[in-house]
């Protein structure tokens, strides 16, 4: 009887022993991204005598307090969150290049443009208000080439960016895909692969947040990964992205299969968004905005005399935003602006109606300040709205991330609970050990 | 919350850290807001509002610029009315010098004829200088058609046919003068020219005196005087035109110096930020702020672990 007692008091402390171990490491790890509480699994071990007593405790499996859905909750959240993150970080920088509303944007520039032409009709045969209307012209001219070059800049960033968000995709994928074949191997070795598993989870949420993936728990301890319903690690297998495209139509595909991987959510989705539908839009309606300007401008001028009564000269040339620029021609010679409205002599010689109605196209709708304004306006509404959903998005990337650590975080208190009673455990066995050695004793000494 | 979820230390961590960094970021707005006066610093603040300020502020310089306009338009008129006056007077003293021919004094004395006669010719060459009045460099009676000669030494009209005009309201524009033409008269029923065998009025006048003979004087009295005030009229119907555009041009200006106070209104209505509330609000987010960070330095002191000692 004492063997017997003696095995099961021995099978407490060994499983004791396991459990406190499994605290300890619990407690370790109790601030480590990715790390997962885990629970050493006691169950009765079977044998003994004929009567049924059994054989003592062993630690079946050290189990992880993994929940699928929450995690996938956590890692589309965080997808989506990174999305809007990247998105909003190049409309901001979009934002920036136009002073708006101030008394520095084009704005305030345009304005002061359109008003000095009121000065040409005070005074039509002075050259200083023509050379007003000059500085005035090209005072825009630099500033919308100032602003097409801050849009090409931010496309060229983000490109960049997404660049490097491809290539570290690309590492992530294959290690994800490393740790998928170790942990087949533990199993088939018998050893416990808990820790890969928080190693392979931690660069999953990272993926998650980089590229919108999305993993699925398979039955043999591997995670698929999928972006855009495409299973981009299977198994040991790991595919690799590229970038194929232009702007405009740039798009991740399958260096394997070729085909484009759709993503719906990450760091690359925002910054696919901005590089091929948010920039190029605001770059076209800059030029837009340029062309207009030049064509309002240039058809008011040929309506136009100079004080000889001949036709002037085009004040801008060029189009778009960075293309546009004020006639060299008209700046070496002033007289050449068409400020009169007759190209009758001699009335044509001292008059500024034409520059008079110049001025009055401040407001017109086919104009470059009605343009520009809803330009403006809508920019300021894409940012606000991505500035509202990064806000929304933030919390739902929180409340996903308490509810995962809610289960799979680590509770010091509990762990100093479940510490108490597993010490109490070891400590009754071990009493067992010496109350059974001293009933041995009694049994010696009474022979 | 509820008892639902169980709360491991880095769950509140993460909650404060959330919270500290949402009251900065409230905090940054406010501060900003106060700093500037302006609810409305970047357009994505109120995309709807950022438009309408960029139109106010728009429609603020246009306004600006009809109130500079009319004070230039101004200008011109006042010196157009006071020159008007100078050239009636001139006129007045011509037309003296004529009825006072047949006065018992002058009549028959060949010499004080000859003087009256020169008189209105220094009359003559007095008004030529008035007609070619100049505000900064510019002949205010030549309409568009010269820049600083409205009439060339022979008293003939070498201006434009319409008067330079200022805009001081959407699509109204009120003449800043009258032409040489309007107020002298061209040819022999003008006032001015010196050109022989087709004398104007008042070197008619002075032709007539200087020949002397009766009939010649007659004619001076007659024909000549009738001239002369015909031309007189006309003058004093162009002044009052004059006059007529400057009280329109006062009305403009005062009519967009309303409206500047109107759109300045409007704009600060969209654009102020409401001080009082945001200095409310940013005391409010500052005292939460300070709590959440009170709360952090608290969060890994009370733990189980402290008591099982």
């Amino acid at each position: 009887m004492g063997d017997m007692a003696l095995g099961i008091a021995s099978s407490g402390l060994d499983a004791q022993q396991t459990a406190m171990d499994t605290i300890a490491q619990n407690l370790a790890n109790a601030n480590t991204p990715g790390y997962v509480n885990q629970t050493a699994n006691l169950t009765t071990l079977t044998g003994g005598d004929a009567l049924g007593v059994g054989g003592g405790v062993q630690v079946s499996a050290i189990t992880q307090a993994s929940d699928g859905l929450l995690a996938a909750n956590v890692q589309q959240a965080q997808g989506a969150l990174a999305q809007s993150t990247a998105l909003q970080q190049v409309l901001s920088g979009a934002q920036a290049a136009f002073a708006e509303p101030g008394t520095n944007g084009l704005s305030a520039q345009l304005s002061a443009f359109w008003q000095s032409w009121d000065g040409i009709a005070q005074n039509p045969s002075s050259l200083a208000p023509r050379t007003q209307v000059i500085g005035a012209a090209q005072n825009i001219v630099t500033t919308l080439g100032q602003a097409s070059a801050q849009l090409t800049q931010l496309q060229s960033n983000a490109q960049s960016q997404l660049g490097s968000v491809v290539s570290a995709t690309n590492t992530l994928l294959s290690q994800v895909a490393s740790l998928n074949n170790q942990i087949i191997a533990a199993k088939g070795a018998g050893t416990d692969p808990n820790s890969l598993v928080d190693q392979r989870n931690a660069l999953v949420d990272t993926l998650s947040s980089d590229i919108g993936a999305v993993a699925t728990n398979m039955p043999d301890g591997t995670v698929m990964v999928r972006v855009g319903g495409i299973a981009l690690v299977q198994g040991s297998f790991a595919d690799t992205l590229q970038l194929t495209g232009a702007p405009g139509s740039l798009a991740i595909t399958s260096s394997t299969s070729g085909v484009t991987v759709p993503t719906t959510g990450g760091q690359a989705s925002g910054l696919l968004a901005a590089i091929n539908q948010y920039l190029p839009a605001y770059e076209s309606q800059l030029d837009a905005v340029a062309n207009k300007l030049a064509t309002t401008v240039n058809t008011q001028l040929a309506a136009g005399y100079t004080a000889t009564g001949a036709a002037g000269l085009p004040l801008f040339t060029g189009s778009g935003a960075a293309g546009l620029a004020v006639n060299p021609a008209v700046v070496a010679d002033p007289t050449q602006i068409a400020a009169s409205s007759t190209s009758t002599l001699p009335d044509a010689t001292n008059n500024g109606a034409n520059a008079q109605a110049m001025a009055e196209l401040y407001n017109t709708t086919t104009g470059p300040d009605q343009a520009y304004q809803s330009f403006i306006q809508g920019l300021g509404a894409q940012l606000q709205d991505t500035n509202n959903q990064v806000q929304a998005q933030t919390s739902v990337a929180n409340a996903a991330q308490q509810n995962l650590q809610a289960v799979a975080g680590v509770n010091p208190d509990q762990e100093m609970v479940q510490m108490l009673s597993t010490q109490q455990a070891y400590q009754a066995s071990a009493k067992l050990i010496s109350t059974v050695s001293t009933m041995m004793q009694a049994l010696l000494s009474s022979v | 919350m509820g008892g639902a979820i169980s709360y491991t230390p880095s769950i509140i961590a993460d909650q404060l850290v959330s919270n500290i960094t949402a009251n900065q970021s409230q905090q940054a707005t406010l501060e900003e807001q106060i700093s500037t006066g302006n609810a409305v610093n970047v357009p994505s603040d109120n995309p709807a509002a950022a438009a309408n300020i960029m139109q106010i502020n728009a429609g603020l310089a246009r306004s600006n610029q009809y109130a500079a306009n009319a004070a230039d338009g101004l200008s011109w008129l006042s010196l157009g009315n006071s020159t008007m006056n100078q050239i009636l007077s001139a006129l007045q003293s011509a037309q003296q010098a004529v009825l006072s021919v047949s006065s018992a004094s002058i009549s028959g004395n060949t010499a004080a004829i000859q003087g009256l006669a020169t008189q209105v010719d220094s009359v003559r060459q007095q008004l030529t200088q008035l007609a070619n009045t100049q505000y900064g460099g510019q002949a205010i009676f030549a309409g568009t058609g010269n820049v600083t000669t409205a009439f060339d030494a022979n008293g003939n009209y070498v201006g434009g046919g319409n008067a330079p005009t200022r805009t001081v309201a959407p699509g109204e524009q009120i003449p800043v003068s009258v032409t040489g033409t309007a107020v002298f008269g061209t040819g022999t029923t003008g006032l001015l020219s010196t050109t022989p065998g087709s004398l104007g009025v008042l070197a008619q006048i002075s032709a007539d005196l200087r020949a002397g003979t009766p009939a010649s004087l007659n004619q001076a009295m007659t024909t000549d005087l009738q001239n002369l005030q015909n031309a007189m009229s006309q003058v004093q119907s162009q002044a009052a035109q004059l006059g007529a555009n400057y009280q329109r041009m006062q009305s403009f200006q005062q009519q967009a110096t309303d409206t500047q106070q109107a759109l300045q209104s409007e704009l600060s209505g969209i654009q102020s930020a409401d001080l009082p509330q945001a200095i409310t609000q940013l005391g409010q987010v500052q005292n939460s702020y300070q709590a959440a960070l009170w709360a952090a330095s608290k969060v890994t002191q009370d733990s189980l672990v402290q008591f099982l000692g």
